[in-house]
């Protein structure tokens, strides 16, 4: 290996790094409050090795990865949604009677997971970063062992993840014997030309289980609701961005080399996906009275509506879902922010009921959480509006008709269960309770900080989206 | 046929045999050891394709380490013959249905492929003795290698957390 191609793995070096140096700081018996600092530090590291490596981008390290513009903004989208839930984990934490220390290596392990996810071109980095992400995720899950539904949800993710692990296994099994390799670009060389045969199909349908199941699109949709509820909510927060931002990278760039998309019948299968997500996503969410639930719902139809951005497997498809991946991950991790600085020691602030009058009584938070709100429904002027645009536009451009009739159909259910959030913000309030002394002023003064930004973030993302798009459309170039 | 023939239809037997009396046994203790054959016979295969190296390693991690934890773990849950699992009639009723469709599929689906003369090479190959192993897992494979460890070290950490008092 040379120096180079060393030095392109530096940010994911870092990001193993840190996680050794949380274990260290633990030893060393440093309070939360270092190893929270010292955390934020480790991925400000990462971020300047990631600009300090671009300049040598694109990088092959045969035959495992690849590391270009494609994986850089994929791994930027992760490297900002664990920064963010890393802010928003420490107050949550710190109130929990439990050690919150161990906490900080699992989120930087699993990190590193999904940004393995982002480079790799083989089957072998593939299931090494997924099974990364997903041990870290059983753990992380059941992280608060005595809340009464913790271990049942981490339970859950443990067994489905090890069933769909075997699928993706068994899949990757059979493209080797239908192709001899386990190269994206082997693969796509050795198909090219021809129909895909029996084989390819039926280890597609194998992975397909596996990788709708970490997507949670239907019908790989049940374990959402449960572990979106039973997980720590900063957990929840990192699992509907970082986690599917990866798994999504890897489908992005398979499919990309094996020219998934050409197949009129793959294309037919993933637009069922696709409407199947956004349909049933958007009619289970609307009776539903527990937010944490309703943003898992919310999230199968989002990701239903990415997949529409997949389908047409051009560059404009990949702009598209990059954009609506980040638009999609400030939006929930602001709403998720919500539900963190809310939650009390006991309880998450999960009950619709928490939220009644909010705006009465906390102004800046329920502003935060409007914003978001409107920003998953898609209403002009924020960055939900213009990410399901640019998707819309993709479709109608490759004539995928069907799938966008239903986007914009279903967007308009969705419209009801934000809007009803919403205006239970503003519902007259019930008798103000005694305001709380915070215990720790400077952190919760940064967790507003955060979620300020994030709102500033969306509103500008919605009225200039410009050199957002035009910054993918560079990082893109480096191929 | 010739007797490598007939030994890979035994092991073949053996194995998909024993798998399923894991999954049918009523008590954990029989599905272990039940488990403990299949990795045999599995060990077999390995050895008749010349994978000596793999082989063993399979049986020491597999049947000798992996079983033992199993068993020991059964030991001190201390099941017994109250506590089985409560399942009820339609959910058998469903998982069989389901099972029985995706055998249905994969039977479907797998009964007009050829294998492009990729058949596997009993006794010739060198791709499973420790030296190959040792050079593929060093050169072109190292920085998996060494993402693996990073896997244990997740999974340790996690079942500290998860563990602990």
């Amino acid at each position: 290996m040379s120096n180079e191609q060393l030095l392109a793995l530096l940010p994911f070096m870092v990001l193993a790094g840190a996680s050794i140096v949380v274990i260290l700081m633990i030893a060393a018996r440093l309070s939360h409050t270092a190893i929270q600092v010292a955390g934020f530090l480790m991925l400000c590291f990462t971020v300047l090795a990631m600009g300090y490596v671009r300049d040598i981008l694109p990088q092959e390290i045969l035959p495992l990865f690849i590391i270009d513009g494609f994986a850089a903004l994929y791994t930027g989208v992760i490297i900002f949604s664990v920064g963010v839930v890393g802010l928003l984990s420490y107050i949550y934490f710190e109130e929990r009677e439990e050690n919150p220390k161990e906490y900080y290596i699992l989120l930087f392990l699993a990190t590193l997971g999904a940004a393995v996810l982002t480079i790799s071109r083989h089957f072998v980095s593939l299931f090494l970063g997924l099974e990364i992400l997903s041990v870290s995720l059983y753990a992380l899950i059941a992280y608060l062992r005595n809340r009464n539904n913790a271990i049942e949800s981490g339970l859950k993710y443990l067994i489905l993840a090890a069933l769909t692990s075997a699928f993706l296994l068994l899949g990757m099994a059979l493209f080797y014997m239908e192709t001899g390799s386990m190269e994206f670009n082997a693969i796509g060389q050795k198909l090219a030309g021809s129909d895909p045969g029996v084989l390819f199909k039926l280890g597609l349908a194998l992975m397909v289980v596996a990788i709708g199941f970490k997507l949670a699109l239907v019908p790989f949709h049940l374990w959402a609701a449960d572990v979106y509820q039973g997980a720590p909510a900063p957990v929840t927060a990192f699992i509907a961005t970082a986690s599917k931002v990866g798994v999504f990278a890897v489908l992005m760039r398979f499919s990309l080399a094996v020219n998934l998309q050409q197949s009129e019948f793959l294309l037919n299968v993933f637009s069922g996906i696709a409407i199947a997500s956004m349909i049933l996503g958007n009619i289970l969410a609307l009776r539903q009275q527990n937010i944490k639930r309703l943003l898992a719902y919310s999230s199968i139809a989002h990701l239903g509506y990415l997949i529409v951005a997949f389908l047409p497997g051009t560059r404009e498809g990949i702009e598209a879902s990059v954009f609506y991946l980040f638009a999609y991950a400030i939006t929930i991790l602001s709403a998720f922010g919500i539900v963190t600085i809310l939650s009390t020691r006991m309880k998450d602030a999960e009950d619709l009921s928490v939220y009644r009058g909010l705006f009465w009584r906390k102004p800046l938070l329920a502003a935060v959480l409007a914003v978001s709100l409107f920003s998953l429904a898609g209403i002009p002027l924020t960055a939900g509006f213009f990410a399901k645009f640019i998707v819309l536009l993709t479709g109608a451009n490759y004539n995928l008709w069907l799938p966008v009739i239903v986007l914009v159909l279903t967007s308009v259910i969705g419209l009801y269960y934000y809007l009803r959030i919403i205006s239970t913000l503003f519902a007259s309030a019930p008798a103000a309770e005694p305001r709380h002394k915070p215990l720790h002023p400077f952190f919760h003064f940064v967790t507003y900080a955060t979620l300020f930004v994030l709102m500033v973030m969306i509103c500008v993302l919605g009225v200039f989206p410009g050199p957002a798009i035009e910054g993918i459309r560079q990082f893109l170039m480096i191929r | 046929m010739n007797v490598s023939d007939i030994l890979f239809y035994f092991l073949s037997a053996l194995a998909i045999g024993s798998a399923i009396l894991v999954v049918i046994s009523r008590s954990p203790i029989y599905s272990v050891l039940w488990l403990i054959v299949t990795f045999f016979a599995i060990s077999g295969h390995y050895i008749m394709m010349n994978a000596q190296f793999l082989g063993i390693v399979n049986l020491i991690v597999y049947a000798g380490a992996i079983m033992v934890l199993f068993l020991f773990v059964i030991m001190l849950i201390n099941l017994n013959t109250d506590a089985k699992p409560q399942k009820g009639k339609w959910l058998r009723l469903a998982g069989t249905v389901a099972g029985g469709c995706l055998l249905l599929v994969l039977v479907a689906a797998l009964k007009n492929t050829e294998v492009k003369g990729m058949g596997v090479q009993v006794g010739t190959g060198d791709i499973g003795l420790i030296n190959q192993l040792g050079k593929a897992l060093f050169t072109e494979y190292v920085v998996p290698f060494e993402i693996s460890s990073i896997l244990f070290l997740s999974a340790m950490v996690g079942a500290v957390v998860i563990g602990k008092k």
